[in-house]
């Protein structure tokens, strides 16, 4: 599955990333390699998604594709070019192109900034835009998230969080970037909220051609939004497969596990299975052979010697498995949602339509709460 | 339903007309809401940030100071006992020993200084008559049934030496450790994974399946809710907008609110266009809409939604709605929709 080099925007190559800890008083330092010989592509234009459960390495090797961690080992290479080896100068330039979106939308914006000057600040290092037309990008940008451009005077602790999501999207935007890599963008918010962010993420993806990069733990959002998915486990790619491919038949042990423990939102569906026993274990002893064989249902001899490499297993996947050919023939991890009922399918089509019919209404009154307050105030 | 629950069995809590307000306010916080948890069945309280689930949970444990919070009015029965009415020294009495609760973060929840087993033992020793060896015993037994590994060499670790997941498993032990008759779990299993949620999960339903203990859970994942509940009670803005069996509220949701919620969430099963969304966010305090809260946001909201508060209306076998026009295909049907779109 070689692609031309223009249809690839990052690669890695046996990228590592290692962590030194200190440990005890007198201890030796002790490593722990976070993301271990990582190999992927990433298509232009497509959304990447990955995903693990917590300490899985996935939201180091979301840094490490931008640099905005160093690699220990192994290379990132954005259209054909190493960028682990580019200087500081050389690195800024590029960072017009990388942009990132973090979790947390309470922390990742500096209180002392408005909404202007941080949306700003991009452009002002990116762009050679004149301080006028810098204003009215700002505006246009803030519209585009659906926030109102009078906004850009205030400071983030003034919105909520699904409001100061849609600021550090903005900011990411500002600088037009190609890729944006957002770390659990949506997992912070609300359910109606993260709703919202999701349609917006994919409706700025589609507008300004955006290769996206998403870290996630919620399979469902995941299921949404990705072309393709890498299956991370403590810091190893153990399948990656095209969305509807992994949901319908995961080929990885692993993989089948998080999709039997998924609880699905029906009660006829009372399926949510504990196929997964014990906690993932620590990264600083990880298991030899297969990182995954002490949990392992199927693990044999051979995955406890013998470290399986991520191989091509047809139709554009690829898993690291020793013996997925013989799980995958009774597969039982797919995802099954039983069908909705009739009144329920009734209502949801009703309401997707009169909300629908209201939504260039509602993007303003997200904001009519906030500016009532405020003209209240000012009153 | 996998569970019998006998529906006449008298309720072991019963909350009518709850209403609480924090101090200095110009709104209640709870705004008169009525549920009842009955021995062995699962209540869930669903909704999203703000709504008033924790602090329902938090008032009911006795864990608000009254100085702060009012109580504007209602009961919490509690066998023959109102919860609302208790000295502190009573409802601490109860507190861990019939009534208990386990918290969101068992990091913050868990004494860092403490080793478990002692943790565990303190809260048989405050309520029972047991000497100091009797209640370690009890602790290790509590850490058996909570399925942690190698138990009797767990009790002398203090919790930064467990994983999250464990952490959690400590706290249920901790919390059903003098076999309450009703157990509040406020998202329990939100800081987990979701391998660790599925065994969390199971794990509380087994143990409810042993104790016939009542559980009110709080949650905002309709996937968890699917999962565990019986029955459900549908929370926004301080109000119960929607409450019934668990099959009624997803086969027949009523109200907008409950239809958006489930809408809007991504379905694991292959991509069905563009999630629908509620539009702007819950009302602040400052700014509760007089009427039914939910008015700002509905997509159906007609005049009269503004101004009169909708009562909670029987739709279906003990399943009730805050709606004036539920069901909605009745008072909005598809082709007066399309024709007012065109």
């Amino acid at each position: 599955m070689k692609l031309p080099t223009r249809d690839r925007i990052i690669e890695t190559r046996s990228l590592t990333k290692r962590f030194t800890s200190n440990k005890g008083l007198f201890g030796r330092s002790v490593s722990v390699s976070a993301v271990n010989e990582v190999s992927l592509d990433i298509r232009r234009g497509e959304t990447f998604s990955i995903v693990g459960e917590s300490g899985c390495g996935k939201s180091t090797l979301a840094r490490l594709l931008v640099r905005l961690l160093p690699a220990s080992e192994g290379a990132v290479l954005y259209e054909g070019n190493d960028i682990s080896s580019l200087s500081e100068p050389e690195m800024r330039r590029l960072r017009k192109d990388l942009q990132f979106v973090f979790q947390d939308p309470f922390s990742s914006l500096n209180p002392r900034m408005t909404v202007g000057a941080l949306i700003e600040e991009p452009m002002k290092v990116h762009t050679s835009l004149s301080r006028k037309e810098r204003r009215l990008k700002v505006a246009d940008l803030l519209t585009k998230v659906g926030l109102r451009a009078a906004f850009a005077n205030r400071y983030p602790h003034e919105f909520s969080g699904g409001q100061r999501q849609r600021i550090g999207i903005a900011r990411a935007l500002a600088s037009g970037p190609k890729v944006i890599v957002g770390d659990e963008p949506v997992s912070a918010l609300d359910v109606s909220v993260q709703a919202q962010v999701i349609n917006l993420l994919e409706d700025l993806k589609a507008e300004f051609d955006l290769t996206l990069v998403l870290i996630a733990h919620d399979l469902a959002v995941i299921r949404h939004m990705s072309d393709r998915i890498a299956v991370m486990y403590l810091g190893e790619i153990v399948e990656l497969a095209p969305n509807d491919p992994l949901y319908d038949k995961p080929l990885h042990p692993y993989t089948q596990a998080l999709m039997r423990a998924i609880p699905i939102a029906s009660p006829h569906g009372r399926s949510m299975d504990v196929s997964l026993t014990g906690d993932v274990p620590s990264p600083l002893a990880p298991p030899s052979g297969c990182r995954f064989h002490p949990r392992c249902p199927h693990a044999t001899s051979l995955c406890g010697t013998e470290k399986p490499v991520l191989s091509d297993a047809g139709g554009a996947r690829m898993v690291a498995c020793h013996h997925w050919e013989k799980i995958a023939e009774n597969s039982q991890g797919s995802v099954r949602e039983p069908p909705r009922s009739e009144n329920a399918e009734k209502r949801f089509a009703l309401f997707r339509e009169k909300s629908q019919r209201q939504e260039p209404v509602t993007a303003a009154t997200e904001t009519q709460i906030k500016l009532s307050e405020r003209s209240h105030n000012n009153a | 339903m996998s569970k019998a629950i006998d529906l006449n069995a008298t309720p072991v809590l019963s909350v009518e007309n709850l209403a609480l307000r924090f101090k200095g306010a110009p709104a209640n916080i709870i705004d008169g809401i009525s549920f009842a948890v009955r021995p062995g069945e699962t209540l869930c309280i669903v909704g999203e940030s703000g709504c008033g689930k924790s602090v329902t949970a938090l008032s009911l444990m006795g864990l608000l100071p009254r100085s702060v919070a009012q109580i504007m009015s209602g009961t919490a029965m509690f066998g023959d006992r109102d919860l609302l009415e208790l000295s502190q020294r009573a409802m601490a009495d109860l507190r861990g020993n019939t009534i208990s609760m386990i918290f969101q973060e068992p990091m913050t929840s868990l004494n860092p200084s403490y080793k478990i087993g002692d943790q565990i033992a303190e809260v048989v020793l405050r309520h029972k008559h047991v000497t100091r060896a009797e209640a370690l015993q009890r602790a290790l037994q509590m850490l058996d049934r909570v399925k942690i590994p190698a138990a009797s060499s767990r009790l002398d670790d203090y919790p930064h030496e467990l994983s999250g997941g464990m952490r959690q498993r400590v706290m249920i032990a901790m919390a059903l450790a003098n076999d309450p008759a009703v157990l509040i779990a406020d998202e329990p299993t939100t800081a987990l994974d979701v391998t660790i949620q599925a065994q969390i999960i199971d794990l509380i339903e087994e143990l409810q399946k042993e104790t016939g203990t009542a559980l009110v859970m709080i949650t905002h994942d309709l996937g968890v809710v699917a999962e565990i509940a019986d029955r459900v009670c549908v929370m926004y803005a301080g109000h119960i907008v929607e409450d019934g069996p668990v099959e009624s509220i997803f086969d027949d949701p009523q109200h907008p609110y409950t239809i958006g919620l489930m809408s809007s969430v991504p379905s694991v099963g292959p991509r069905s266009g563009r999630l629908a969304t509620i539009g702007g966010m819950v009302p602040t305090i400052d700014h509760m809409p007089s009427g039914c809260r939910f008015t700002p946001r509905c997509p159906f909201a007609q005049a009269n939604c503004k101004t009169s508060p909708p009562p909670l209306d029987e739709l279906g076998p003990s399943h009730r709605a805050a709606c004036h026009y539920a069901p909605l295909e009745t008072a909005f049907p598809a082709t007066v929709l399309q024709e007012a779109g065109s």
